[in-house]
């Protein structure tokens, strides 16, 4: 069937004018050829002119591995003030839904844990710690909204609520009435680094994840990235990119073998009207791998890519050294906190 | 309040369940079958779950990172000293956690001066120790060069002993070796 149809088409192309060349293959050589019968016939004359002049400026493109280090998020994010609201409101229905504590179940009677526990609830009323001076079970039990500016629902006071009790009980229930207990507080969300803008560091912006960037000697900011030679996967040259720019002290893990996202820098054309086809400097195309950074940090010290400076930085900072286009075309695959 | 389902049937003279969900079946006189089938719209008590009371409590784990969770625990703060933040299956990369020997006294390297390395555990590292102490390093390798000696010595006899074997006359005994410890048995 094959050959017969083969032959049909042989012969049919053979009584067509011959509008084009041979460089097309032939599906395609058919659809023209059925469009020239059509009432579309000088379009394709102006299409077949135009092809024929792009062999000659071909551009060239040399094709780049590039590594998106990133550093994750290292504690949970900041919470909206509807939501603290809605969780404390949560807690204090909580309180009225959920049975009563069973303090014997816990403490046992005449102990002095059991003395401080009976102090403190004479205190707030409740078993809870973080949710103020509130009794589910008391005749004004309905009033348990927050005034305006009330910091109970803040989450920072709700452990410090919670910090000093535990001070406050370790207090009372020891033997050794001379020193003071102290618990140590928990890290601040805010770390030196934030304070001093070290871009540097990897300890700034714990709740969002930083990007690495790199600036080349002469000056652009970018991803690490370099060509791939010849026998090499992407992969393998993403990961040879970055031991090649930010060294090799770091525990970091790729995430796939395809690229996330790429880009493109289109070749340079000399200017001079004569020769408008010469390429001057050859289009590279990027294609970027994702990568995770567990532990260690960047070093240019001993990079063979011509790097001179690097800084960590959240998505939104990035646009601030990335050039426009670079940064729309990245932009979308990085990840928005 | 109560459990019971509105259907109430008395099995006694049903034989299968195909029987009792035929409504055209005409009731004999003689059975004492109670049908209570019509839809029943009284509302039933849903209990309230049995929620036990629970606590936010704060949980700090061994590199003093902290996040609050709700548990029936009356503790305020629960303070983690062994957990995956330093636990040397997830940290493969730290050095802090890896089983390195600490001989800050030098009682254990006077004992294997003494009596060798073939009371250790494992393998000897000797890379570590040479990076750090000079003086360590050229006596390990001083030890490493006698022990290669003995070792020879010891093979060159064995030797000598085998070519000699069967002859007549006795070879003369190998001279005495002071006793050598030695790492390789």
């Amino acid at each position: 069937m094959s050959s017969g149809s083969n032959g049909a088409r042989r012969v049919a192309s053979l009584l067509r004018p011959s509008i084009i060349d041979s460089g097309v293959c032939r599906s395609c050589q058919e659809t023209l050829g059925r469009r020239s019968y059509s009432s579309a016939a000088p379009a394709i004359e102006s299409t077949s002119a135009s092809t024929a002049a792009d062999p000659a400026v071909k551009p060239a493109y040399i094709i780049n591995a590039g590594v998106v280090l990133s550093r994750p998020p290292q504690i949970t994010r900041e919470l909206e003030p509807f939501e603290k609201a809605f969780f404390f409101y949560q807690k204090r229905l909580n309180e009225r839904l959920a049975l009563p504590f069973t303090k014997y179940f816990y403490f046992k009677r005449g102990t002095p844990a059991d003395e401080d526990w009976k102090k403190k609830i004479q205190e707030r009323r409740t078993a809870a710690r973080d949710i103020g001076k509130y009794n589910a079970y008391d005749s004004d039990a309905w009033n348990d909204e927050l005034l305006l500016g009330a910091k109970e629902s803040e989450p920072e006071h709700q452990v410090e609520a919670l910090v000093q009790d535990a001070e406050s009980t370790a207090n009372a229930t020891s033997q050794d009435t001379s020193k003071k207990e102290e618990i140590p507080r928990p890290y601040p969300r805010i770390t030196e680094a934030d304070k001093k803008n070290d871009q540097k560091s990897l300890d700034r912006l714990l709740s969002r994840t930083l990007y690495l960037l790199v600036q080349s000697k002469e000056g652009h900011w970018k991803f690490p990235s370099s060509p791939v030679e010849s026998g090499e996967t992407l992969r393998l040259a993403a990961e040879r990119t970055l031991a090649q720019s930010a060294g090799i002290n770091m525990n970091t893990w790729f995430v796939g073998f395809h690229p996330v996202g790429w880009h493109s820098f289109n070749p340079r054309r000399s200017k001079k009207a004569d020769s408008a086809t010469e390429i001057e400097a050859p289009g590279s195309k990027i294609f970027f791998l994702k990568s995770r950074m567990m532990a260690g940090q960047a070093d240019l010290s001993v990079n063979t890519q011509d790097l001179k400076d690097f800084k960590w930085l959240s998505k939104e900072e990035l646009a601030q050294y990335l050039n426009t286009q670079y940064y729309s075309n990245i932009k979308n695959m990085l990840a928005d906190r | 309040m109560s459990m019971h389902t509105s259907l109430r049937r008395t099995a006694a003279t049903i034989t299968n369940s195909t029987t009792t969900i035929l409504p055209t079946r005409p009731p004999t006189q003689s059975s004492s079958t109670t049908f209570i089938c019509s839809q029943c719209r009284h509302a039933t008590l849903l209990r309230r779950p049995k929620r036990p009371y629970t606590f936010t409590q704060l949980i700090t784990l061994s590199d003093g990172s902290t996040f609050t969770h709700r548990t029936t625990s009356p503790a305020p703060i629960y303070r983690s000293t062994r957990d995956t933040r330093n636990s040397l299956l997830w940290n493969p990369s730290s050095s802090k956690l890896m089983n390195v020997e600490e001989d800050e006294a030098g009682r254990l390297a006077a004992f294997r001066a003494r009596f060798g390395r073939s009371y250790d555990a494992s393998a000897p590292v000797a890379e570590e120790e040479t990076a750090k102490d000079p003086a360590a390093a050229k006596k390990a390798e001083a030890d490493a060069k006698a022990q290669i000696k003995a070792d020879q010595e010891e093979e060159d006899n064995l030797l000598d002993l085998i070519s000699a074997f069967g002859q007549n006359e006795a070879p003369p005994p190998p001279e005495k070796k002071p006793f050598k410890p030695s790492g390789k048995k």
